[in-house]
């Protein structure tokens, strides 16, 4: 009989959390030589959070994959301690320039936020039982990603624009602010999931054959269009190139999934690259990526449109290959690194080692998500998983790939680590529908009623 | 669909091998070229969150710290303090943010402990868990010469001047001060835009107060540039003996037609004195006419055995060179040659030239190359670094070395000396001080007064200093240096007026 290793992920999830309480503690050596204020408070939060998701796991989700419970709490434990690592730069004594950005709470609105996302986790395994009940909602939640997508570009810029970076993403009333993109990715998830399942014969099998390869009618190219319509408004109304890309990437990878043919990548990847070498020449603030990209060290550039990029890149210099240990780094130089750039805080602290450390870790998220996506049986939660696990590692690969200069930097978030509610609740609500797909595709089939040995059963020819 | 995930998850490996790769890129091999980029905050903030070497001035048997890094409140960072500042800022230059000047600069390696010598010691506080210290750098300047020396600038009526003493026997620099001075506790801020400010304010100040004046301007020298003449002719043979008679007029008639005059045209003895009073004196036309005789090639010649032209001194800061050029003409013109042999025409000398002059016959003609280190002792105590004097040139002979030191007695020992009153029995008492003035013509110091300056060294007997001063438009050297030096001198020498 097949088991559901739930004592495995709690073994994990116990060694998770040990080395984020060990982080957490290291961060106050680093700073003050003594304990961090705040271990017993924030690692017990954390402790109930933490344990509240594998309890629901239990009960909701027993055959899920065991590993992906203990990454997620490893990646979001760390995040919350290098943000309190952040947090405290030039507070109460401690060395290093306040950052300006961060609030002396951030670490507590993180472990909320937390909370928050666990919650969401809980709720998903509580009420999507099974993965083919969204299905029924394709274009329901279709229409909603489009509102949430749409929301901010349509607010006044003081509404919607996150300070200093220009662009419109966020929905801010009074002091809270919420990044609906970050939800509408999953919504649209389900809806090309849905929509594929259901057009996928069609996409797949009419067409014509040229140059050897198959390329659909010219009539079903609507939806890549609309799709590649929808990325390019994000860029030119919401200023979010690293999103508008995320989208993309997201469709014509789930495109492919369904239809299994070659012709969609080639026709979205020329797309892409057509409209990004258009409306760099078009807006100058995609251009200006690819001058900071390729020449973040020419004239005035350090100082002034790459500093944020050379901040980062001196500080992964300066970490090099052990890091400088947490708390001894000068992270603090980096402008917003709480946010986009916290990758390159733990290449300053955590040095090479950590952070290839790290990137295996969303490499092994990735990599169960798929797994989950190959192994279930359901299309529409093929589709949906694949989908999923491909859109997380092309958001690490965009901002990761970003600030360590591999391409143009885009302003995204880092999954699990970078401060923010939106970004952690959507991504933990990621990890709980790979957890569904996973218990469904993991799930034995229901063992027959009867005791097999009193009844011959006879095969039919 | 499988076949299309299976290819997925290959672009997904794809994309996290490029991560990976472009990561040890960037951390491992890219990691030395970042540190060096300039403007890199974080390797320059670095070194100033270790304590960084003190320096300290150890000459006349006196310790005293004059720059030392100090931890600051609330932070990791050290911030460099100079406890008498302006006394010592020429010596000790700053080290600011922006970058570093004098000592700080030159000895940089040992202060900050990046010197391969320090390398080993480095490795054991690493592995012993204390923190990176810089190592102490032991300088021969005397605290007593050097107070001496700035405090008798700074109340010589405000005028710019820079002096410098040595030991003649060693080298050894006692004492380096220029005037005016600044306070280098202000660079060391960690405000860059506060920092600016003052940068700008010293650089714009008209009076140049970063110039290091002891070492890095050149001044006409004027009849101390005598010391040189007189050298020459007892060297080459041309007058044998202090009293041998000297052709000094009133005035000297020149090849070009016009005349060279004494100091307010006053008669130099009988217009055949012995040389020892045409020194004493300081007779122009006795040294413009011996002058004549010797030669410009000859002149330069001495002169750069006293260590003028040469551009390559360092101590350890570069020396700005003490130049006599020869004049136009071949052979060179001998009227201009007569200005050159009194120290005008284009002679120019820093005031530690000065010293360098009075040294080198304080020393039986040998002159000691100056240096400003006396040791670096590494945090454990130990030490890895230390001067050893070293003979940069032989001047003159011993026998000249005496001819000279006898005229420099009479310079402020016989009651007609220029020097008599300011350095001589009446301000002295028994120390005998052996020296000779200088009052330069200087049209370009806009101060309407000649520049005062003076050689000497002392005891004459047993030479312990030697000093040189030159104060722009000060006047007489007599009257505007001497003083200067012997406050100098006294200090040093632990004598109490």
């Amino acid at each position: 009989m097949p088991r559901g290793r739930r004592r495995t992920e709690l073994l994990m999830l116990a060694f998770a959390v040990g080395v984020v309480l060990f982080a957490y503690a290291n961060v106050g050596f680093g700073l003050n030589g003594k304990l961090p204020a705040g271990l017993v408070e924030y690692g017990l939060a954390f402790v109930v959070i933490i344990l509240a998701a594998h309890l629901a796991v239990r009960r909701f989700a027993p055959w899920a994959d065991p590993l992906l419970l203990p990454l997620a709490a490893l990646m979001n434990g760390l995040g919350i301690v290098m943000i309190y690592r952040l947090q405290q730069s030039g507070r109460s004594g401690n060395p290093g320039n306040q950052i300006s950005t961060i609030t002396a709470s951030a670490t507590a609105t993180q472990v909320l936020y937390s909370a928050i996302g666990v919650a969401a986790f809980v709720a998903i395994l509580v009420f999507v039982r099974e993965i083919r009940v969204l299905q029924r909602y394709t274009y329901t939640l279709g229409a909603v990603g489009l509102i949430l997508l749409a929301i901010p570009a349509l607010l006044p810029a003081s509404m919607s624009e996150v300070p200093g970076t220009g662009a419109k993403i966020q929905i801010a009333i009074g002091g809270f602010s919420f990044q609906p993109e970050q939800f509408a990715e999953l919504a649209l998830a389900v809806f090309f999931a849905g929509y594929l399942v259901a057009k996928r014969d069609v996409l797949s099998l009419a067409g014509r054959r040229f140059l050897g390869i198959d390329l659909p009618r010219a009539r079903d190219l609507g939806p890549v269009l609309i799709a590649w319509g929808v990325s390019l408004l994000l860029l030119v109304f919401e200023s979010d190139i690293g999103t508008s890309a995320l989208f993309f990437g997201l469709f014509v990878a789930m495109l492919y999934i369904a239809t299994q043919r070659t012709s969609w990548l080639l026709i979205g990847i020329l797309l892409f690259v057509f409209g990004a070498y258009v409306s760099s020449k078009l807006f100058s603030h995609v251009g200006e990526r690819f001058t900071v990209w390729l020449h973040p060290w020419a004239g005035d550039n350090p100082t002034h449109s790459s500093y944020q990029l050379v901040q980062g890149l001196e500080g992964m210099g300066f970490g090099g290959i052990l890091g400088t240990g947490l708390g001894h780094g000068q992270p603090f130089w980096t402008p917003l690194v709480q946010s986009d750039f916290i990758i390159t805080a733990f290449g300053e602290e955590l040095g090479l080692t950590g952070l290839m450390a790290l990137l295996l870790i969303f490499g092994l998220i990735v990599q169960r998500g798929l797994r989950a996506a190959i192994a279930v049986r359901d299309p529409f939660a093929k589709l949906l998983a694949g989908g999923l696990a491909f859109a997380l590692a092309l958001q690490i690969f965009i901002i990761v790939g970003g600030v360590t200069q591999l391409i143009p930097l885009t302003g995204i978030t880092t999954p699990f680590l970078s401060q923010g509610g939106s970004s952690l609740i959507a991504v933990w609500a990621l990890i709980a529908l790979l957890m569904r797909v996973s218990d469904t595709a993991r799930r034995p089939a229901p063992q027959p009623i009867q005791d097999e040995g009193m009844t011959q059963v006879v095969r039919a020819g | 669909m499988n076949r299309a995930l299976y290819r997925l998850s290959l672009a997904c490996l794809a994309m996290f091998v490029l991560l990976l790769i472009n990561v040890n890129y960037v951390q491992a091999f890219q990691s030395g070229s970042l540190a060096g980029r300039p403007g890199n905050a974080r390797a320059f903030a670095q070194q100033f969150q270790f304590q960084r070497g003190s320096i300290i001035a150890s000459g006349g048997g006196q310790n005293t710290t004059i720059a030392e890094s100090l931890p600051v409140k609330g932070t990791n960072m050290y911030r460099r303090h100079y406890p008498d500042g302006p006394t010592y800022a020429q010596i000790t230059g700053y080290d600011s943010v922006y970058g570093s000047t004098g000592i700080e600069n030159a000895y940089d390696k040992y202060l900050a402990g990046t010197a391969p010598s320090l390398a080993v010691h480095n490795l054991i506080s690493l592995l012993t868990g204390k923190p990176k210290q810089g190592a102490t750098v032991y300088l021969t300047v005397s605290p007593r010469a050097q107070q001496a020396a700035y405090q008798g600038l700074r109340s010589d009526g405000g005028h710019q001047a820079g002096v410098v003493a040595l030991d003649p026997s060693t080298g050894a620099i006692l004492a380096m001060a220029s005037y005016p001075s600044f306070n280098p506790n202000l660079l060391t801020t960690f405000n860059g835009a506060q920092l600016n400010k003052i940068d700008h304010k010293l650089l714009t100040d008209p009076s140049q107060p970063l110039l290091n004046r002891a070492i890095n301007e050149t001044y006409p020298p004027g009849s101390s540039f005598k010391v040189v003449t007189g050298s020459a002719a007892f060297s080459t043979g041309k007058v044998a003996s202090t009293t041998t008679p000297v052709f000094a007029p009133q005035p000297l008639l020149l090849p070009n037609g016009h005349t060279l005059s004494n100091d307010a045209g006053e008669f130099c003895g009988n217009g055949r004195p012995p040389i020892i009073q045409a020194f004493w004196m300081s007779c122009n036309t006795a040294f413009g006419n011996l002058g004549m005789k010797l030669g410009a090639r000859t002149l330069q010649d001495y002169a750069s055995k006293f260590g003028w032209n040469d551009p390559n001194l360092t101590v350890p800061m570069p020396v700005s060179p003490s130049v006599t050029p020869l004049p136009p003409g071949q052979p060179p013109d001998p009227s201009l040659t007569a200005y050159m042999a009194i120290g005008q025409y284009s002679d120019g000398a820093t005031p530690l030239q000065e010293a360098m002059d009075a040294a080198a016959i304080a020393n039986g003609g040998k002159l000691m190359r100056p240096y400003l280190l006396n040791y670096v002792q590494a945090p454990d105590l130990s030490t890895i670094a230390s001067t050893r004097s070293s003979v940069l040139s032989q001047a003159v002979s011993p026998q000249v070395a005496g001819q000279m030191t006898n005229m420099m007695i009479a310079v402020t020992q016989n009651t007609g000396g220029t020097a008599y009153a300011t350095a001589g029995p009446p301000a002295v008492g028994n120390l005998v001080i052996a020296g000779k003035t200088g009052t330069a013509e200087n049209t370009i110091n806009g101060a309407g007064l000649d520049d005062a300056v003076f050689t000497c060294f002392a005891p004459a007997s047993n030479p312990k200093i030697a000093v040189g001063v030159i104060v722009k438009g000060g006047g007489f050297g007599a009257a505007a240096a001497a003083p200067i030096a012997v406050k100098i001198i006294e200090a040093y020498l632990g004598i109490h007026q």
